[in-house]
């Protein structure tokens, strides 16, 4: 997967760039915006992180740029202006998605996946499963070493996001939109409470956890061995 | 454009005013006088006509006449004032008093007035001997140049009287209308000593006039909003540098005792988790107090979609299912109605209500939420079984980084204090308005929304 990332500000550039290289993406960081749309428009990239005030062009000038060159690339838009104008001026054009500084990485991490994901066909699993964890869609069942455990509508959705995004970082934002539906800023210990409650039916009583928390920045479902 | 102060400007109406109410007394005083001298000169003419009809009694012809002029014009030398011409029916002269006499005369029968080398005359025209047809026509010229001074004397009084009396009104006017916006002037002082730090000036409106004191009411009023709001605006940001130095003492401290010696891999992690954990806290803060700055000037622009509140509420519910089972607490919802609003903004600020009383509920309380629906709009309250809050602190609860529990920032999941003034300005934002109510055991939060939004 190849991204470019259209940022001036070298600080935010250069960890952007080593956070989403080291995820796993072939990342490209260019700090002005006429290098930044030559670049999009000739590059094959799967992805375009633009910030909004660039020199040169605007992030909004690429964004045209690009869609009237009639390409289909996903744009994430990053910038510091919060302004519901801005935000639908970017949307209008075309951007894909748009995040607010300050963001949190985590958050950035797990829009960039769910952009590249949509792409791609989601083939219609029936069932989902980690190690001894194993999630039936169509029975909505669940088991752990063949033992049946009983979930609440809103745990089995929980997990159902945290196994079908195994292995990613999903911040607490991103959980309580998917599952929840709940879109606003919110400091409440909801999920932390959600994520608990979860592993007491999932993981209490194996000696291999599957849930873990990242500190600061939100959970990750995957199997690891010590 | 110079402007005309306000003195100024009623001392030239007051003059205006007087100038024109004695000009229309003088030229109505003058015009009487005029015609009384016309009726004057009428009776003194019909007397002199009388006199000399009686006198030229049957002088019919030439001839007759001629016996007569003698003594007509002995009779007229005793009134240098009057002239007489007498000419026949067909136009003949027979008789000129005076060589002064103008050839042409008014010819109509009656009164007139004339000018003739400066002096004024009244010519009147009337037969010798009236009954008789083809009689001679007798012409008398008055002199009244006398009547003509006295008019001219007065009309020079009344020009004098305008002038004086506008001069007069314009300096008293002036005068009173200084001192009759003293009051004015000292509120201009008032005004212009006002400064950041002198907030509190306040105008003495008992000892206004009363006109004025409507406005230095209002003027006061003005003075103690903005009072208000500096007080608040220089308190916010007393608390925002308060608020943030706690984390940013923590993220030096930790950073440089991390720095100074080598450590295990493990403590620089667990010093960036740490880091990361107050930075988190940091950017949610900054987030909440640029939402709220935008509120305040106005930048939140709800949209409005309509919304079953039952649907919302009962979604909210949901997701704080695992905080309350949690807590032991019992989340309800009774009553339902729609509305138009913003979704994520209302649900944001029902979310900080309800998270506000899951943390306040005892265990085995209950949270209920109410929806019901009138004529005038929507209410929405957040109810919870709880200790309940003393009066005095009610209407501080929605200030901001306003905590009831006193200690401060303990821990990241700590709030900021922000969470009921948010949600105070997303219910401002839909033209509504949120209170709270409560009573030792209970504690209720009331959204009051007008009808469709």
């Amino acid at each position: 997967m190849k991204l470019l990332i259209v940022e001036d500000q070298p600080k935010t550039g250069q960890y952007l760039r080593q956070g989403l290289t080291e995820a796993g993406f072939n990342t490209e960081l260019v700090a002005d915006g006429t290098t930044g749309q030559h670049l999009a428009l000739t590059g094959d990239y799967d992805l375009l992180i633009l910030d909004v005030m660039l020199p040169g062009r605007t992030g909004w000038q690429i964004l045209q740029a690009v869609r009237s060159a009639g390409l289909e690339i996903p744009v994430l838009f990053l910038t510091a202006r919060d302004a519901v104008e801005d935000r639908v001026h970017g949307l209008e054009l075309g951007a894909d998605d748009y995040l607010v500084k300050p963001f949190a990485f985590s958050e950035l991490l797990a829009r960039v996946r769910s952009l590249l994901r949509r792409g791609s066909s989601t083939l219609q699993e029936t069932s989902l499963h980690l190690a001894d964890l194993r999630l039936d869609l169509i029975r909505r069942r669940v088991e752990r070493s063949n033992q049946r455990i009983d979930l609440t509508a809103k745990e089995f959705a929980l997990l159902e996001m945290l196994l079908r995004r195994q292995g990613e970082v999903l911040p607490k934002s991103l959980i309580a939109s998917q599952v929840w539906d709940m879109n606003f800023d919110s400091d409440t210990n909801i999920i932390e409470v959600a994520i608990r409650r979860l592993r007491l039916k999932i993981d209490d009583g194996f000696p291999n956890k599957l849930i873990h928390t990242v500190r600061g920045m939100g959970y990750v479902l995957e199997e690891r061995f010590s | 454009m110079k402007r005309i102060s306000l003195a100024s400007r009623l001392a030239l109406l007051f003059a205006g005013c007087t100038a024109v109410v004695s000009l229309l007394a003088g030229v109505l005083f003058s015009q009487a006088s005029e015609k009384h001298f016309i009726e004057l000169d009428q009776q003194l003419l019909d007397s002199k006509l009388m006199a000399l009809r009686s006198a030229l009694q049957d002088a019919d012809t030439p001839a007759l006449f001629a016996q007569r002029v003698a003594a007509l014009t002995d009779e007229l030398s005793h009134q240098p004032d009057l002239s007489v011409r007498i000419n026949a029916a067909d136009g003949q002269r027979w008789f000129d008093s005076s060589p002064s006499i103008p050839a042409q005369l008014p010819a109509t029968p009656g009164l007139h007035s004339l000018q003739n080398a400066g002096t004024n005359y009244r010519v009147y025209n009337a037969p010798l001997n009236p009954g008789k047809p083809g009689s001679a026509q007798l012409v008398l010229m008055l002199d009244i140049t006398h009547h003509q001074h006295f008019l001219q004397r007065m009309q020079h009084l009344i020009w004098l009287t305008v002038g004086l009396s506008a001069v007069a009104t314009a300096l008293l006017g002036a005068w009173a209308a200084r001192s009759g916006l003293r009051p004015l002037r000292r509120m201009t002082e008032v005004a212009s000593r006002v400064r950041a730090h002198s907030l509190t000036q306040r105008l003495p409106q008992e000892q206004m006039p009363a006109e004025l004191a409507e406005l230095a009411q209002a003027f006061n009023a003005m003075f103690s909003r903005l009072d208000d709001a500096f007080q608040r605006l220089s308190a916010f940001s007393a608390d925002i540098a308060h608020e943030l130095r706690t984390p940013l003492s923590n993220l030096l401290t930790q950073t440089q005792v991390i720095l100074t010696h080598p450590r295990p891999l493990e403590d620089y992690r667990e010093a960036l988790h740490s880091n990361l954990e107050e930075l988190q806290w940091m950017a949610q803060l900054v987030n909440d107090m640029l939402y709220l700055a935008k509120a305040d000037h106005g930048l939140l622009n709800p949209r409005r979609e309509p919304l079953a509140l039952a649907n919302e509420v009962d979604a909210l519910l949901e997701f704080f299912a695992p905080l309350a089972e949690d807590a032991q607490v019992n989340l309800l919802r009774d009553g339902s109605a729609s509305t138009a609003g913003d979704r994520s903004m209302l649900r944001r600020a029902f979310s900080n209500l309800l998270d506000n009383a899951v943390r306040f509920t005892p265990p085995g309380g209950e949270v209920r939420v109410r929806i019901s629906e009138n004529t005038q709009g929507v209410t929405l309250s957040v109810e919870n079984t709880g200790s309940g809050i003393p009066q005095g602190l009610l209407p501080k609860l929605f200030d901001r980084f306003y905590r009831v529990d006193p200690a401060r920032h303990e821990g990241s999941s700590e709030h900021a204090g922000l969470g009921l003034a948010i949600t105070q300005s997303i219910v401002r934002a839909h033209g509504g308005r949120i209170f709270c109510e409560s009573q030792p055991g209970w504690t209720r939060f009331v959204i009051e929304l007008p009808k469709g939004g």
